[in-house]
């Protein structure tokens, strides 16, 4: 049986501890695990951290990598600034929206990939780059990118 | 001039460093890194050394050894590069610095971008730990240290080293006021130093060859050597060394570039240059060098360049601050009407200049401090609008914004 956000949080807990502190690396487990942070979590979290609920929200929505909404099974963030712009991120974008019949910022209605924009990955030498969960692809072309995209079940 | 220490194929061997520095009075090591006068390699160009001194001298029974590796200013991978290549040398450094303020706990903090690097660190650690160079009682002796990484999780102002502090914290990674400074209250309310994984990297190297080697590497009284990640517009894109305070066309020529309309350095928050000021020097005292050089050649709208930049610094503005949140929104909202040529003349952006200006003086942290640099080097080195067109304005009064 598919664990709960109270449970998930508990586990993390025994390994993170239990103080304010510990907060922000409660809501990344949490994102591992579920793709997103459940509100049920954030009261999990607060209850476990003795911080207001309010706290915890305002730190799950501050970064990134951390969502609020569910999301897909594989995330795709797509370099979009300015070094993998010069090399045709925008038309790799253009070409896994098609691939995936969604705008960046969605989900495949069968829960398969997120698309996302993102910024510098910090692969400026070989764009246009992107990141598929924690696997960086580079060089990338409208033809790769969606082969690579195509491979993820 | 191209010049390779860190990147030299020829390294000395892992270890050698801390062992000599164990040999050493650990107040001297900082004096040595200060004598070497080691300016911070994330951008900010604070001394390193003068942080060891003070996080040395400063009171607490624990003590912080933090290394930022953050790097998501636009056009910015060295660090990356550096890890892949280099784990376990910023281990040494870490060790090094650990001995030398007297902290046994050094904490990496990883971007959360680069995920892979994870088990490239904690296989170097595990080198580190099997071969005495990390864990309990180093060489023998009372000296402990170990390294812990930590992710981000998708925010660039934590490469400010007080919101990387709110981040390690649990929170959002909003800077703090300071003082207090880390070295005296810093993670946990330790005195804590905070590098670049370069600055820490570099660290063994002056360890070994002494200050007044170090010192020499440089150009002109720049010392050292420096990394620079080169994207965009060029035949070679990479890492390259060269000796702090070398020219922009001596990288250039490196990295091979033509048809230069402009060159970026220090990425979106860093300044913008034109192609006919390739003999301006990477260095604190001219631009400012903290990684990143992105080229431009004469096919590229400079404008759309900003507007890029632009979209950046919206999004990743941490909110905290009114003059960073609205002002880089305000010169956001200046670009799109450039762009849509509603803005026409100088005079119809005055205020604009003028907003940048506040957000340099008043913004809290560096972000806000350096935001706006993009706007004013593009707007103001690479637009031609005429000086005002006031006939124009008596049927079309573009200047409402104002």
């Amino acid at each position: 049986m598919a664990k709960t956000p109270e449970q998930v949080v508990a586990e993390a807990a025994d390994r993170t501890g239990r103080s304010p502190d510990s907060v922000l690396r409660l809501l990344q487990e949490v994102n591992r695990e579920f793709g997103y942070v459940p509100h049920e979590a954030i009261r999990a979290v607060s209850r476990i951290t003795g911080k207001s609920a309010a706290h915890v929200r305002g730190v799950a929505t501050f970064y990134s990598f951390l969502s609020s909404k569910p999301r897909g099974r594989h995330i795709v963030r797509l370099c979009s600034t300015v070094s993998c712009e010069m090399k045709g991120s925008s038309e790799v974008l253009k070409a896994l929206e098609k691939e995936l019949g969604i705008c960046a910022g969605n989900t495949t209605p069968d829960g398969r990939v997120t698309l996302e924009t993102t910024s510098c990955l910090g692969l400026c030498d070989k764009s246009p780059a992107m990141l598929v969960n924690d696997v960086p692809y580079s060089g990338l072309t409208p033809e790769t990118a969606c082969e690579i995209v195509r491979g993820l079940r | 001039m191209k010049r390779e220490v860190l990147l030299s194929p020829d390294q000395p061997e892992l270890g050698s460093a801390l062992r000599r520095a164990m040999e050493m009075e650990p107040a001297d090591i900082a004096f040595e890194v200060r004598e070497a006068k080691l300016l911070g390699r994330g951008g900010a160009g604070f001394p390193a050394g003068v942080k060891w001194v003070l996080a040395g001298g400063a009171s607490g029974a624990k003590k912080y050894v933090i290394c930022n590796a953050d790097e998501g200013e636009p056009g910015t991978f060295k660090d990356r590069v550096l890890i892949e290549r280099y784990a376990d040398r910023l281990l040494e450094g870490m060790a090094i610095a650990g001995y030398a303020i007297g902290s046994d706990e050094g904490i990496i903090y990883l971007r959360a971008e680069y995920p892979y690097l994870v088990p490239v660190i904690e296989e170097a650690r595990s080198r580190m730990l099997s071969g005495g160079l990390l864990g309990k009682n180093l060489f023998g002796g009372r000296f402990s240290f170990d390294v812990e990484v930590r992710m981000g999780s998708g925010a660039y102002v934590c490469g400010e080293e007080t919101a990387l502090l709110e981040s390690l914290e649990g929170r959002r990674g909003e800077p703090r006021n300071k003082p207090p400074y880390p070295v005296n209250s810093g993670y946990r309310g330790c005195p804590t130093i905070i590098n670049n994984v370069e600055t820490f990297i570099t660290v063994p190297h002056i360890i070994l060859n002494g200050a007044e080697w170090f010192r020499g590497l440089g150009e002109d009284g720049d010392a050292g050597t420096k990394l620079f990640s080169i994207s965009g517009d060029v035949e070679r894109p990479g890492v390259y060394e060269l000796a702090m305070g070398s020219t922009i066309g001596e990288l250039l020529d490196l990295a091979g570039a033509v048809d230069i309309q402009a060159v970026q350095v220090g990425g979106a928050s860093g300044r913008t240059i034109r192609g006919d000021q390739l003999d301006r020097k990477l260095s604190f005292r001219d631009l400012p060098p903290g990684g990143s050089v992105i080229v431009f050649n004469g096919s590229r709208n400079m404008l759309e360049v900003l507007r890029n930049f632009s979209d950046f610094f919206v999004h990743e503005s941490c909110g905290q601050c009114t003059p960073c949140r609205e002002g880089n929104r305000q010169l956001r909202l200046a670009v799109g009407k450039i762009l849509e040529g509603e803005f026409c003349c100088r005079r119809c952006l005055d205020s604009f200049f003028e907003l940048a200006s506040v957000m340099k003086d008043t913004s809290k942290c560096g972000f806000g401090q350096t935001s706006a640099n993009c706007f004013v080097d593009i707007v103001g080195g690479f637009l031609d609008l005429p000086e005002d067109c006031s006939r124009v304005h008596e049927q079309n009064p573009c200047h409402e914004g104002r």
